[in-house]
């Protein structure tokens, strides 16, 4: 839906701009309906639900920046421009801080408020258009889970707790070239249960819902949780694991399972592509206002034409069915999505036959006062 | 035989269900299944079970949990303890445990199915305290 004819209300208590305004958009064929103060501004836009709102700072009663907040809540979506004749700063500040999308001086001519009519509808049109891709990716993501939680993961389920209870011996006795055959079986359907949890977190994954959960976090302990949990791998592999740290690291702003599934992820690849008294380190410091986190290996390398689409969903380097390491070559690409949705950034360096490091970086959390979430920008 | 304890199994998936009560029964127990809330409810009433292993998504996407929230609400049944056994994991989004849905989810124990058969039974055993089923 593409609006370029506007439902447009216009809240100004002197009656001439309020008519000059309605005349010049009218004129453009929007739809403007007027209010001539505060509390009528409000009520009409409860009914009328316009794209866009002109308001009037300075009026009697409830004045502009009053409507502004209560339109807000209101409808976060419908632009609203303030208009004013003692422009300052500090007053522009104020609105936007409050939700104007922009600010006309009074007076203005009937072009200028065609204008900013013109450009706060294309505001409107992406507001329009973020709501219904949300809408749509929450469509998706319900159908998801009840489509693949249930019709896919469940038949895999009973089969193999079917298996578990053969190889159990709860339904008598089998050989053992039986047995093999069922362990089998139940193996490749466990790796193939295991496809589908990881390509539905990667499919269902809301990067903002996780941030609504953030907190400070310490990549300290990420990575310290991560590395004993890795350290029975590392020590079947002959891996050498460790980890090189400053003790006071700043926290960054973050959820702690999927940073430590993204370190496990990173330090569990580092080791299985790797060679007998290998090692793995990873490196935590800060710099500027970043903290980095290195994942460096000694092991085999990846080779240079893969390394552009290492993060590619499914892709695998070693893409042979009988490769020895398994992977269903999703791995990184969850951990591209987890160090993004941290507001981070990851990549990779790489040699062949002499080792990986894969380098991420977070913003620091940051420790003054709370930033004002202003959309002063988007113009 | 008279100390054989006894457990409900809830879940419409009948090959989940009948496998998970082959395992049970192997360990000792006497089991009855049924496939849905319905039933289920029906099979509590007639005769208390010791514990409940219930499955989450059936017919409704919450089915189990809200299986689980009448049985906590009830003074009958209330002790009985719930085991909820999910194939929906933490990805899918509906992240839940005992401990976060404290009001909602009041189940005792929760396992991702597929369950290890050692996993199940030490759960149970645990839930059922010291004074097991038959088991050897």
């Amino acid at each position: 839906m593409i609006i370029e004819r506007g439902r447009v209300l216009v809240v100004d208590d002197e009656e001439i701009i309020r008519d000059s305004c309605a005349r010049a958009l009218k004129k453009e064929g929007h739809i403007v309906r007027t209010a001539a103060d505060g509390h009528e501004g409000v009520k009409v836009f409860q009914e009328f639900h316009p794209d866009l709102v002109l308001i009037d700072l300075k009026m009697p009663g409830k004045d502009g920046i009053e409507v502004l907040k209560e339109m807000e809540e209101m409808d976060p979506d419908a632009v609203k421009i303030i208009v004013t004749g003692y422009a300052t700063i500090s007053l522009a500040v104020d609105a936007m801080k409050k939700g104007a999308y922009d600010f006309l001086a009074k007076p203005s001519t009937p072009d200028e408020i065609r204008l900013a009519v013109r450009r706060g509808l294309e505001k409107r049109n992406l507001l329009l258009e973020r709501a219904a891709l949300r809408r749509e990716q929450e469509k998706i993501r319900r159908n998801m889970i009840s489509l693949v939680s249930h019709e896919l993961r469940s038949p895999l389920a009973a089969t193999v707790q079917y298996l578990e209870v053969i190889l159990g011996g709860m339904a008598g006795e089998i050989s053992d070239d039986v047995k093999e055959m069922m362990a089998r079986c139940s193996e490749r359907l466990r790796e193939m249960l295991d496809l589908v949890h990881r390509w539905l977190s990667l499919a269902t994954f809301d990067s903002f819902k996780m941030s609504e959960q953030f907190e400070d976090t310490s990549l300290l302990d990420i990575a310290r949780e991560a590395i004993s949990s890795s350290k029975p791998l590392a020590d079947e592999n002959g891996v050498a694991l460790s980890l090189e740290a400053p003790a006071d690291l700043s926290p960054i702003k973050g959820s702690k399972i999927p940073l430590e599934e993204t370190f496990n992820n990173l330090i569990s690849n580092a080791i299985k592509y790797n060679r007998q008294n290998g090692w793995v380190k990873v490196i935590l410091y800060g710099k500027d206002e970043e903290i980095f986190a290195e994942i460096r290996d000694n092991g085999t390398g990846i080779g240079r034409e893969h390394l552009d689409r290492i993060f590619d969903e499914f892709y695998r380097v070693d893409g042979r069915r009988n490769s020895p390491i398994k992977g269903s070559g999703l791995g990184l690409s969850i951990v591209k999505k987890m160090v993004e949705a941290h507001g981070g950034f990851i990549e990779v360096d790489s040699t062949e036959g002499r080792g990986t490091t894969f380098t991420m970086r977070f913003p620091k959390a940051f420790q003054g006062t709370k930033r004002v979430q202003a959309d002063v920008g988007g113009k | 035989m008279g100390g054989q304890k006894r457990l409900l199994i809830v879940d419409d998936d009948p090959d989940f269900a009948s496998a998970i009560k082959r395992i049970l029964v192997s360990a000792g127990y006497e089991v009855e299944k049924s496939g849905d809330v319905d039933e289920g409810m029906k099979a509590l009433e007639r005769s208390r079970p010791d514990l409940i292993l219930l499955d989450v998504m059936m017919e409704n996407f919450d089915d189990g949990f809200n299986m689980c929230r009448d049985i906590k609400e009830d003074d009958r049944y209330r002790d009985i303890p719930v085991i909820i056994l999910t194939a929906v994991t933490e990805v899918t989004g509906l992240k839940f445990s005992p401990e976060t849905d404290g009001d909602y989810l009041q189940a005792e124990a929760l396992l991702e199915k597929p369950v290890s058969s050692d996993v199940l039974l030490d759960k149970i055993n645990e839930l059922l305290g010291p004074e097991k089923g038959s088991r050897k």
